[in-house]
């Protein structure tokens, strides 16, 4: 059996048949609110708490005293997990952190070795967007990056914002999604005038996983992944309609 | 009678910490050095080009270079050339780390700011 970096996140772990594959970058795309971050620090948190695998946060946007209060409110101490030598929230920048991993012995590298970090959350991919202009360079960027991270044995999770809030995506996610080995879809969905959470799972090279779309929760302990969406098409589109009742009845309520 | 300017000041320095009145007086003797160490022990692993601390900071970057610099000279912050380009990052010094973690608690008391404000004001001058 293949063996599995898991995220300790319910209902998650399931839907990639046991987690993410080691030494993979994995994207968690979505939109603002969504819970990508959250996604993220709950897969450190659980991977020292619950694996034994320290973990690093690097951060491009949002200023590490942030990720402490947002822990802390999920009853995470990522103080306490940084004195204790298992995390590493660092802010920097993508042209700072490019240059860091291309040379040897650099902050990153050191750090894996001091710590043994296995594991390293991105926050986010879409800062990269700023080193270049032209996507063929930025995916060479952006993979070299990636290679970099498996180099040094991390199993990452890279976010990526996408401004559509609801319906058709905006991305422009087409290039990072063939660099990286699981895609993630995070999104807002409205139901009966109600706004819902659905996950997705694109893609998780080498291995099988869930085809369905999951609603989920952010709930005091974190993320939760609950049932798929019943009696729903058009999910993903952001305005799911209730499907024809034959067809649920032909494929659904079994 | 009342008391001579430096008879005044003989009496703020005389009951604050001589390593916290070192400190102020020759490492943070400006008030964006005091931003920057502030924003530093809050998020202490940043690591980063000048051009993007002083984002941070909300500040021009001509300004916070030379701050920087002198950090560096005083032994509070760091600078590595990473390919070429200047980042600075907190001294991973322990004792250092410890004195500006003793500023920090201490700006949180308010006769103590005042008188950092002072010492700072009056060595601007």
């Amino acid at each position: 059996m293949q063996q599995r970096v898991k995220t300790g996140i319910k209902g998650l772990d399931e839907m990639l048949h046991g987690g993410f594959l080691p030494q993979t970058a994995n994207l968690i795309e979505g939109a603002t609110g969504t819970g990508k971050t959250t996604l993220g620090m709950q897969f450190i948190y659980n991977g020292i708490t619950q694996y034994d695998e320290p973990g690093l946060i690097i951060t491009f946007e949002e200023f590490p005293q942030q990720y402490y209060r947002d822990a802390a409110a999920f009853g995470w101490d990522f103080k306490k997990l940084e004195q204790e030598g298992k995390l590493k929230i660092i802010m920097t920048s993508p042209e700072v952190t490019k240059l860091d991993l291309e040379r040897v012995g650099g902050m990153i590298e050191t750090l894996v070795a001091e710590m043994g970090a296995r594991r390293i959350l991105v926050d986010s991919l879409s800062h990269f967007e700023r080193l270049s202009s032209d996507p063929v360079e930025l995916r060479a960027i952006e993979y070299s990056f990636i290679n970099a991270l498996k180099r040094e044995g991390l199993t990452s999770v890279l976010t990526r914002e996408n401004p559509a809030l609801l319906g058709g995506t905006e991305s422009d996610s087409e290039n990072i999604a063939f660099v990286v080995d699981s895609y993630i879809l995070m999104r807002y969905v409205e139901i009966e005038s109600a706004i819902h959470k659905a996950l997705l799972v694109l893609k998780l090279r080498g291995s099988d996983h869930a085809k369905d779309i999951r609603q989920y929760e952010i709930t005091s302990q974190g993320i939760q992944v609950q049932a798929k969406f019943e009696g729903q098409e058009g999910i993903m589109s952001g305005s799911p309609r209730r499907m024809a009742e034959s067809f649920v009845e032909a494929f659904v309520k079994k | 009678m009342a008391l001579q300017s430096d008879d005044f000041t003989a009496k703020l320095m005389d009951d604050m910490d001589s390593r916290l009145l070192d400190f102020i007086k020759n490492k943070v003797n400006s008030f964006i050095k005091w931003d920057l160490v502030r924003f530093f022990y809050e998020n202490p692993n940043t690591t980063d080009s000048v051009e993007n601390i002083a984002k941070y900071a909300g500040r021009n970057t001509a300004a916070v270079q030379s701050e920087l610099e002198e950090l560096v000279e005083s032994g509070v912050m760091e600078m590595q050339l990473v390919e070429g380009l200047p980042v600075y990052s907190l001294a991973s010094d322990e004792e250092m780390r410890q004195l500006i973690e003793k500023f920090i608690l201490a700006c949180e008391d308010r006769h103590f700011r005042v008188k950092a404000v002072y010492h700072i004001i009056r060595g601007m001058r």
